[in-house]
């Protein structure tokens, strides 16, 4: 970066970390001095700036002030168990942020919204393409407003192209990216994904083109747009199925949990005692062949003629698998998994949420906890990545809606209590 | 409209142009090289003399296995350099020990010993070079009694939660580990945002840090309702056909049309949408368009409330919906709902998305030309569009060895006659 170090000193410089000298209570961590005005609704994009907050940005929510949620509560009991789950669900993926309310269709609060983005770094959206332009945010005025900024906009099918209204949740990302048809057996329709995969994998792509976005900027203080399609982001997972139909002509087919590349087995989950219990095998290797047959026990059967060689083993694991799962039923899965990983098989438990939360040995430090106003103290997933000299990590739970607009309004913004008021008479805020 | 990524434009060179990589790897790390490289970062892969396992893994090339040949490790390798390097001979390692003192940024997945136990591991790198950014990624961290255990995808997804959420309704069927490599691919992900965040965090303080990254981690944070439905309600999920795993069963979401391909339907579901009125109405104006509303029509359901608390309406909903779907094509019913901002989407098959309008009009396919097979081949495009500093692939996955000339004589200063001798003692 050399060529660069006069530009980068003239940055700091210029003091355009504008978060700096914020008035709301500060985080730790490699982003801090970053200041991220985030219009993200749904989980994909508040997923990246909730990455953004834990390595220490200030990510301040513009959130629509809207009439007071129905209380849990009050919900049909059926509805309670189903909907139950939604406050705990915002309450993790918008941990460390901050909150403010604006109604961006009336234009005093816009006039806000944009004195808020001119001392910020960074704004994001996850909207159809059109959205932020309809409120006059085309990134032209977002430059306008802070010159050197940087907007990432986040649509399912990105900013252009005949799709570019239509609308997506993680689970149409994944069907319109090829990840949903890929997973599963041959005999059934596809599987899926049991999750919201690409809300979290879309997010991590967001964070990773903001962080690159203001690796540009620090370098030669300019700013850009970031047109991230999550669909597009999700297909690029699929790298080597592409190639394998452009170069060699051939289409994918599901093969459950089998491994084609390179020709393995055992290669699967099988069935443990115990309620659902389910162990991962994967034996790529004939000395891996040879410690599962002694954890097994040394029967007769796997010293079979068929079984001798890993392409044999391969050509005849449908009947290996059903050998193999008559023997594991009886296994407790834990023990099973130690037993052949001190044999030299990778060996994993499939293992339940709960299993991550309360006995993964692994994950002791992983679910840190903090309070909630409304939910009391709960865990939230941690960051899996560590820094050895800025660490990062849970600061806080997430904000109520509207819970920082003093501090924002007055303090970062200038407003005196009187027009605080009166804009929220108006509704405005 | 201004805002896209026509018109604000600028520069050809990526965001990371100018910075040098070392990467040491194995399937996780290699992938937190490629999201580098292609972003323009010089990533130096440095493979044992024989090649790194990744050239073993296929498809390959018109089926053929060959060191350069697996289709595989082009993917996963654009645009980076190889050098041959014995890192566990003296020369191998005092010459990795001069690439790494000019680099910007190791990327080390060979585990959590590899390069410490040859005297390669951060705190000796960064003596003389404390701006060096060092990171590690591990399948399961640096600690802990499962740290020796042995990874790969399927193991690994299997302890990470992804797993027990994936699979069918019939719960007498295995899980399902989706396809494609996605513990990798995870872990490569949060390996290459701790990274970012450390150059970023560099430019303020002039030093380096070490950043660790856990696979099983990673993971375990990406499994969202497994996770949130145990903090909240102290419950495991029930996985289902193509759709969340969830507190309890819920009605399909994946219904097979008339041409053989599938549909995906969402927020006709109670938790996401079943109870808002415009949803309600839309879908009943299409439905009953096509003669197909039925009972579904009675003034009844008009109530959002009812809709709310009804099982059974919720259900009637997925029948009504699984018929619809046998009358029509997925793409009728994948664009005629979303043109009427309905949840539908079409389930593709990864070859189709090369074809498709949307993904063509965006260029994401990308030629790439194999000189070596005088030829050019269709790779998968970019994952963001930046307006100034845009993702490329410039060159191909490199052949075995391909850059020792250059970096070891060019750039190394060492002599033909140098590198003659490295090579018969092995060490390139």
């Amino acid at each position: 970066m050399a060529e660069t170090a006069g530009v980068v000193t003239s940055y700091v410089r210029t003091g355009q970390r504008s978060a700096l000298n914020s008035p709301l209570p500060r985080h730790s961590g490699p982003l801090v001095g970053v200041r991220v005005c985030d219009f993200t609704i749904g989980k994909a994009g508040p997923q990246a700036t909730a990455i953004l907050a834990d390595l220490g940005a200030e990510v301040i929510k513009v959130e629509r002030p809207a009439p007071p949620r129905p209380r849990t509560s009050d919900l049909p009991l059926r509805a309670q168990t189903l909907w139950g789950i939604g406050p705990g669900y915002a309450n993790n993926n918008n941990r460390n942020k901050f909150s403010i309310t604006a109604d961006v269709k009336r234009p005093r609060a816009m006039a806000l919204v944009e004195k808020l983005i001119a001392a910020s770094d960074v704004v994001t959206a996850s909207f159809s393409a059109h959205v932020l332009p309809s409120w006059g945010l085309t990134y032209d005025r977002l430059e306008y407003l802070r010159p050197g900024i940087i907007c990432l906009s986040m649509p399912g099918f990105g900013h252009t192209g005949p799709y570019s209204s239509y609308q997506t949740l993680g689970p149409s990302v994944q069907a319109g990216s090829g990840l949903t048809f890929m997973s599963g057996r041959p005999d059934m329709p596809p599987a899926g994904w049991g999750y919201s995969y690409m809300d979290n994998t879309g997010g991590y792509y967001g964070a990773m083109a903001v962080l690159l976005a203001m690796i540009h900027r620090v370098r030669t203080g300019e700013g850009q747009f970031i047109d991230l399609a999550q669909v597009e982001a999700g297909a690029t997972l699929n790298g080597a199925v592409y190639l394998d139909y452009s170069v060699n002509g051939r289409r994918f087919v599901r093969l459950g949990n089998r491994s084609p590349h390179p020709p393995a087995a055992p290669h699967g989950i099988y069935r443990c005692l115990g309620d659902d219990r389910w162990c991962a095998i994967s034996v790529q290797t004939d000395e891996q062949w040879q410690g599962l047959k002694r954890v097994m026990g040394e029967p007769e059967w796997p010293s079979r003629d068929e079984f001798a060689t890993r392409l044999g083993r391969y050509r005849e694991q449908d009947s290996l698998d059903a050998l193999l799962e008559a023997w594991t039923r009886s296994q407790e899965p834990f023990r099973l998994m130690a037993r052949l990983q001190a044999a030299g098989v990778p060996a994993g438990v499939v293992q339940t949420g709960v299993d991550l939360g309360t006995s993964d040995p692994q994950l002791r430090e992983f679910f840190p906890k903090a309070e909630h106003p409304e939910l009391g103290w709960r865990r939230f997933e941690g960051v899996p990545t560590a820094f050895c000299r800025t660490p990062g990590g849970l600061f806080k739970a997430a904000p109520l809606p509207g819970e920082h607009n003093p501090l924002v309004f007055e303090e970062v913004l200038g407003l005196d209590g009187h027009e605080i008021d009166a804009l929220g008479k108006e509704g405005a805020i | 409209m201004a805002a896209g990524p026509e018109g604000t434009g600028g520069g050809t060179r990526g965001a990371l142009s100018g910075l040098r990589v070392l990467e040491v790897a194995d399937r996780h790390g290699e992938f937190c090289g490629k999201l580098l490289a292609d972003m323009g970062a010089e990533v130096i892969k440095v493979e044992r003399p024989g090649g790194d396992e990744s050239r073993r893994i296929g498809p390959f090339a018109e089926d053929l296995p060959g060191p350069n040949r697996s289709l595989h490790f082009w993917h996963y390798n654009t645009n980076k350099r190889s050098l041959t390097l014995d890192l566990d001979s003296a020369d191998g390692r005092a010459l990795f020990r001069k690439l790494a003192s000019q680099a910007d940024a190791v990327v080390d997945g060979k585990g959590t010993t590899y390069l410490g136990d040859r005297g390669l591991g951060y705190e000796s790198l960064r003596e003389a070079n404390p701006r060096l950014v060092f990171t590690m990624i591990t399948p399961f961290g640096q600690s802990g009694p499962w740290r020796d255990y042995l990874g790969g995808d399927l193991v690994e997804l299997a302890l990470g939660g992804p797993v027990y959420s994936t699979g069918y309704d019939d719960l007498s069927l295995a899980p399902i580990r989706p396809a494609g490599g996605h513990a990798y691919h995870t872990a490569a992900h949060f390996a290459f945002i701790g990274t970012l965040a450390a150059l970023f965090e560099r430019e303020q303080s002039g030093l380096g840090q070490q950043v660790d990254c856990s696979a099983h981690e990673a993971i375990a944070a990406t499994v969202e309702f497994a996770n949130i439905f145990h903090i909240y309600q102290n419950v495991r999920v029930r996985r289902q056909t193509g759709r969340h795993a969830w507190g309890g069963l819920t009605p399909p979401t994946q219904f097979l049309c008339n041409d053989g391909s599938y549909v995906n339907v969402l927020r006709y579901q109670r938790v996401l949408g079943l109870a808002a009125d415009d949803n309600w109405n839309t879908l009943m104006e299409w439905l009953h368009e096509e003669g197909m509303a039925g009972d579904l029509a009675d003034p009844a359901n008009a109530d959002a409330r009812r809709r709310l608390e009804s099982d059974e309406l919720e259900w009637r909903v997925a029948d009504v919906l699984a018929e619809f779907a046998q009358g029509h094509t997925a793409d009728e019913l994948f664009h005629g709902g979303q043109k009427r901002e309905l949840l539908f989407t079409r389930i593709y098959e990864p070859e189709e998305l090369l074809e498709d309008e949307q993904m063509r009009s965006r260029g994401f396919s990308v030629p790439v030309l194999h000189a070596e097979f005088n030829s050019t081949f269709t790779y998968p495009g970019a994952p963001y569009h930046f307006s100034r500093t845009p993702w490329a692939i410039r060159t191909r996955a490199p052949l075995l060895g391909e850059d020792n000339i250059a970096i070891l004589v060019g750039e190394l200063g060492l002599s033909r006659a140098d590198l003659v001798a490295l090579r018969e003692q092995g060490t390139v």
